[in-house]
């Protein structure tokens, strides 16, 4: 008989040194013989060793996980892991917050974004974020579009109009607006409104997009256009998702990460690995427990 | 129109189990045509080509699991689901069934005694057009054809009894023929044993697009399964 049976295999060591391999030793990384494999695919980003403190409490402990290019990588966890807190760390929105520190690496093409020399405009700008709730802008549809890169300096109405048909296209909006861009982005619909802000954050040409929670607040229809949004923009943008909702982690994402807290309050990465495999055959207890319901 | 993975992992699905249809198939008639030329290569490729089968049947099992496991599928797309998983069940044993029969025809190579090669013809023509003709169904959801072809099963029964008959009788004139006599029920045997799988396949189609999970009765269903284990 011939079974095809998942089997362990390790983090990319790409980017990750002896001793920072160490603190990986406990995470368990999976896949199934027919699905992706984790360790050859190209990484686009990475957390090495990666702590989040918010004045003396520690949200997240020693993170490391390899983000691969062009794929969907959900973050999944009971409320409190600190999944949210990881993806704002992948583009410094937790500078914003006041007490927040530091400790490790967020490593983007192979560059730690945390550098003293990086410019976190900049960063934000080649990593894009998408918010539990639409929040366009109270501008017309194209100038929401266009703001982005008026920001950065294009200021030619016909690149600026060419630059909101692509991103609108992309984002699956174009057939739905093409006629009215000079309207209120705030009048579209909810759903509408979260194309929308995919297409504002896809205007500036990222390479990543944070979503957190990007369809919590629409209807069934409006989620799944944008889950199948997502599955289109994998060609050209690496996506890392949170969701609060496991099912859809399975319906879209190709890697997912569960995260739960340890005893101390502070998140930890408990399983890493192909969705697949995650939703089929978790090698951890603990992630057994949250997918199926009886945990979390 | 949203559920753009669903949709093309279940029409990538239906395309996997047609070609492991098409590959039962081959080896339905290949078997039958290597047992009358008494081609023991083609015999032992058969054989061998079982396992092709039987890793693509897991291949269609394993993807099958995932989607219940990511993709939450229900209503149609559940049924089409799990009646792909009991369709790749029938067709894994009828692989089965051809490799049974590559191995009698290996084991029987040295023995020339005669073999009603037109009753096994006829009765593996039937068979594997039935096995066709059924997928198509399947993957069409045509109830009118899910319905009409096991009742096409009678033909095959009656080519067996004709079979049995003679084989009984060949046995009963001259003893020193038993043991092949034996192996060719037993070819005749797995063919008709192909054909009932055929049914469940057919029953399958017409649960996926009705809801309605039926036995379509054959006449030898008087004989159950006991001979089936």
């Amino acid at each position: 008989m011939n079974i095809s049976k998942p089997f362990a295999f390790t983090l990319s060591p790409s980017i990750l040194e002896p001793m920072q391999k160490q603190a990986l030793s406990n995470i368990t990384i999976g896949k199934t013989a027919d699905n992706f494999d984790l360790v050859s695919l190209p990484v686009k980003m990475a957390a090495v060793n990666l702590s989040v403190f918010y004045g003396k409490f520690q949200a997240l402990n020693s993170i490391s996980m390899d983000i691969p290019k062009n794929k969907i990588t959900a973050l999944i966890g009971p409320s409190g892991c600190g999944k949210s807190t990881l993806l704002r760390s992948f583009n410094r929105m937790n500078d914003l917050v006041q007490g927040s520190r530091v400790e490790g690496l967020v490593m983007l093409n192979g560059k730690n974004i945390y550098d003293p020399d990086v410019d976190v405009v900049d960063i934000r700008q080649r990593i894009g974020m998408v918010f539990q709730r639409p929040n366009p802008f109270p501008m017309s549809i194209f100038d929401n579009v266009s703001y982005g890169p008026r920001l950065y300096g294009i200021r030619k109405k016909s690149i600026l109009e060419e630059i909101a048909e692509s991103s609108l296209r992309q984002a699956a909006l174009w057939d739905d607006v093409k006629d009215k861009l000079n309207q209120s982005g705030l009048e579209l619909s909810g759903g509408q409104q979260q194309r929308l802000c995919i297409a504002r954050a896809i205007a500036v040409e990222p390479s990543v997009i944070l979503m957190d929670e990007p369809a919590s607040s629409l209807d069934p229809i409006s989620t799944l256009k944008i889950e199948d949004l997502m599955e289109t923009l994998k060609e050209d943008y690496t996506i890392v998702i949170v969701t609060h909702n496991m099912q859809q982690a399975a319906r879209v994402s190709d890697f997912t990460a569960f995260l739960m807290i340890d005893d101390d309050h502070s998140g930890i990465l408990v399983e890493y690995g192909a969705t697949d495999h995650i939703f089929t055959n978790p090698q951890k207890q603990q992630t057994e427990a949250y997918v199926t319901g009886r945990f979390g | 129109m949203p559920r753009q993975t669903l949709d093309r992992e279940i029409h990538h699905l239906q395309d996997e189990v047609l070609l492991l249809g098409s590959m039962v198939e081959q080896a339905l008639l290949n078997a039958v045509d290597a047992l009358k030329q008494r081609d023991l290569i083609a015999a032992r490729r058969v054989y061998d080509n079982d396992d092709l089968i039987n890793e693509k049947r897991y291949a269609i099992e394993n993807r099958v699991l995932i989607l219940f496991a990511t993709q939450q599928p229900i209503a149609h797309d559940l049924r089409l689901l799990a009646a792909i998983m009991e369709v790749i069940t029938d067709l894994e044993r009828m692989g089965d069934y051809a490799k049974g029969i590559a191995k009698i025809c290996l084991l029987i190579s040295q023995d020339d005694s005669p073999i009603p090669s037109r009753e096994i013809s006829r009765m593996c023509d039937l068979a594997a057009g039935m096995l066709h003709r059924a997928l198509s169904a399947f993957i069409s959801e045509n109830v009118n054809i899910a319905y009409h072809i096991p009742q096409e099963d009678d033909m095959v029964d009656d080519l067996y009894n004709e079979i049995y008959r003679k084989m009984v009788a060949a046995m009963i004139e001259n003893p020193a023929v038993i043991d092949h006599a034996n192996y060719i029920m037993w070819v005749a045997h797995n063919i008709e044993r192909t054909a009932d799988r055929v049914t469940n396949i057919c029953e399958r189609t017409i649960f996926i697009a009705t809801g309605e999970l039926l036995e379509i009765s054959t006449s030898d269903d008087e004989w159950g399964e006991m001979d089936e284990e």
